[in-house]
């Protein structure tokens, strides 16, 4: 059975890049271009994954997982981005993105994180796992719940190995773990990011250069 | 994220009285702006020597552009140091415009006097007693200022005369100004509000010009290049180099406080290696620090890694991950190339991770190349901060 995928993205160049690259594993159920559009059609198709834009006008890419999020919560989304901004990023996954890759992916990495989106797991490019790392760096729980708020020394190798470069295959081997554990860290890193209260996550860009 | 102020002098747009010189001078030095205005204002008592510095300095600053807030005039201090200067203007009538010691004093207590009332309440003084929410210090400064003003009266009125003929005085000069205020004023501050325009038109044309001078140096001629290339890894190569320039130029990853950073350098670094043999660096940075005695080798280290796997390893892509910790900076080179036996290496590689090694370990660093053929080959280095 194939993924049906729905696309947004602004740059319509970049639409059908993303559009020819798949291969016949993937159906490409529909696209759009503008934030408004994306909403309303996603919430008709409910396709499985939703590669999103982050930057585009009217909201970006969070706009439109909010919006589909509020109606029909089981769509899943995949950030896809040149960005370097790391706020905008995690501002993303936050909203509810389950990853984020840049827009230099190679194609067979992108098909795979596609897939690994569709199985419910979290897609952890080497940009987002250093953009993590730095955001949960320092160890300064907060009241609520402190154990949302740091990481396991396991993730943190984790990511650091991701964020090295590492393909999912190669972090279990060289951790001598799983891949299916890999998974479970990483989707665990999600969800902290997710839930975490830090409010260092909040007004993390500001706290980025500091030493 | 601390970063030094520079002193630059430039005009307020809003809260200002008349054209936002002291409000600026004001917000370079980092004192409330009514001090400052209180100090033209008495200067202004001398020959006018407050309104020709203020009319250069008019000319000679700019608008302060990031002031997004329109325009706005503030009411309260315009009239209260309206007043002042009125008062003071009509003692000097009586002095025959000679400034001696003691009007200049006069005019220095009344104008400060109006200055820590008009600081601290808008509503006017007596109000902002009654206020429960107005603090200690402000309360403090209010009753000071009235003592101030009352003050700066005695001592007019006992240089010059009765309170009578200063009365009558202060009443026909205040009805001048009260009729020159209503014929002109909606005309002046028209006047003043089309300049201020027409100043952050002209600087918002000049930083229009400024960046597409920009644009056109890098954007426009990497766009030309690539159309004039038929190696599409040539092609990619231009740009990805021009995609990060731009990048550091719209988010600015410019040197804090003027230090420049590791990661800043590791960039560049990774920049130049990545154009000098065509083979995309992904840069992933966690934490910053400022490039230091200790920290530079692993910069120089960290470069001659990544030429040496863009040279040797045949990999499609090299990953460049750099760590600031509290103690320690360590940089990790991997490449998924082909990668090679450690006991077997040929002379001109066993040279260049000896010559790594030995720059971090004169630090007092460490490193470490581990590969084995088939699996890629990743630098480990690690100097302590």
């Amino acid at each position: 059975m194939s993924v049906r995928v729905y696309l947004v993205d602004d740059h319509r160049l970049f639409l059908s890049g993303v559009k020819a690259e798949l291969d016949d594993t993937f159906q490409v159920v529909g696209s759009a271009y503008d934030v408004d559009t994306a909403i309303e059609e996603i919430r008709g198709l409910v396709p499985d994954v939703v590669l999103v834009d982050v930057h585009m006008p009217d909201g970006g890419g969070i706009a439109v997982v909010e919006g589909v999020t509020e109606t029909t919560p089981d769509v899943k989304f995949l950030a896809l981005s040149v960005s370097d901004q790391a706020e905008d990023v995690i501002a993303m996954i936050r909203a509810g993105a389950r990853g984020y890759v840049t827009k230099t992916i190679e194609p067979s990495e992108l098909e795979e994180a596609i897939k690994r989106i569709n199985a419910g797991d979290a897609v952890f490019s080497p940009r987002l796992a250093g953009f993590v790392l730095d955001a949960f760096a320092g160890a300064i729980p907060s009241d609520d719940d402190p154990e949302l708020d740091q990481l396991t020394s396991r993730e943190k190798d984790v990511l650091r190995l991701i964020a090295r470069g590492f393909a999912y295959k190669q972090v279990a081997r060289k951790l001598n773990i799983s891949i299916k554990t890999v998974e479970t860290h990483v989707s665990s890193v999600l969800r902290k990011l997710q839930l975490s209260n830090r409010h260092e996550l909040a007004r993390w860009a500001s706290k980025r250069r500091i030493v | 994220m601390a970063t030094t102020p520079t002193f630059r002098l430039a005009r307020r747009r809003s809260e200002r009285v008349v054209a936002g010189v002291c409000g600026g001078l004001a917000d370079s030095l980092g004192i409330p702006a009514v001090y400052v205005r209180a100090a033209f204002i008495t200067l202004g008592t001398i020959w006018g020597l407050g309104g020709l510095i203020y009319l250069a300095l008019w000319l000679v600053t700019l608008d302060r552009v990031e002031d997004t807030e329109p325009a706005e005039i503030d009411p309260t201090q315009a009239v209260g140091l309206g007043l002042v200067f009125a008062g003071a203007m009509v003692m000097l009538a009586f002095m025959g415009w000679w400034p001696n010691p003691a009007v200049v004093l006069t005019a220095g207590t009344l104008a400060f006097g109006t200055a820590f009332l008009t600081d601290t309440s808008k509503a006017g003084p007596l109000a902002a007693l009654m206020d429960p929410s107005v603090d200690r210090p402000s309360r403090i400064r209010i009753i000071l200022g009235m003592g101030l003003l009352i003050g700066g009266l005695a001592i007019f009125t006992t240089s010059v005369g009765g309170v009578f003929e200063f009365g009558l005085v202060f009443l026909a000069v205040s009805l001048t100004g009260l009729g020159l205020v209503v014929a002109f004023g909606p005309w002046v501050r028209r006047l003043i509000h089309d300049l201020g325009e027409e100043r952050s038109e002209r600087v918002r044309q000049e930083e229009r010009a400024e960046v597409a001078a920009h644009l056109h140096d890098s954007v426009l001629q990497t766009l030309a290049l690539i159309q004039r290339s038929d190696d599409p890894g040539r092609m990619a190569m231009l740009a990805r180099h021009q995609e990060s320039e731009l990048r550091d130029w719209l988010y600015g990853n410019v040197p804090l406080d003027g230090v420049d950073l590791v990661s800043t350098a590791l960039k560049q670094t990774a920049a130049k290696v990545e154009s000098d043999f065509q083979v995309p660096i992904d840069v992933v940075v966690v934490g910053d620090h400022p490039i230091t005695d200790n920290t530079k080798p692993l910069i120089a280290a960290s470069s001659e890694a990544l030429v040496n796997a863009a040279k040797h390893s045949g990999a499609e892509r090299i990953s460049l991950y750099v760590e600031v910790e509290e103690d320690q900076l360590t940089v990790f080179v991997t490449d998924q190339g082909k990668g090679f036996e450690l006991a077997q290496v040929g002379a001109d590689r066993k040279g260049i991770s000896d010559s790594i090694m030995s720059r971090l370990e004169r630090a007092g660093g460490y490193a470490e190349v581990m590969s084995e053929p088939g699996e890629g080959t990743e630098v480990v280095m690690r100097v302590e901060l």
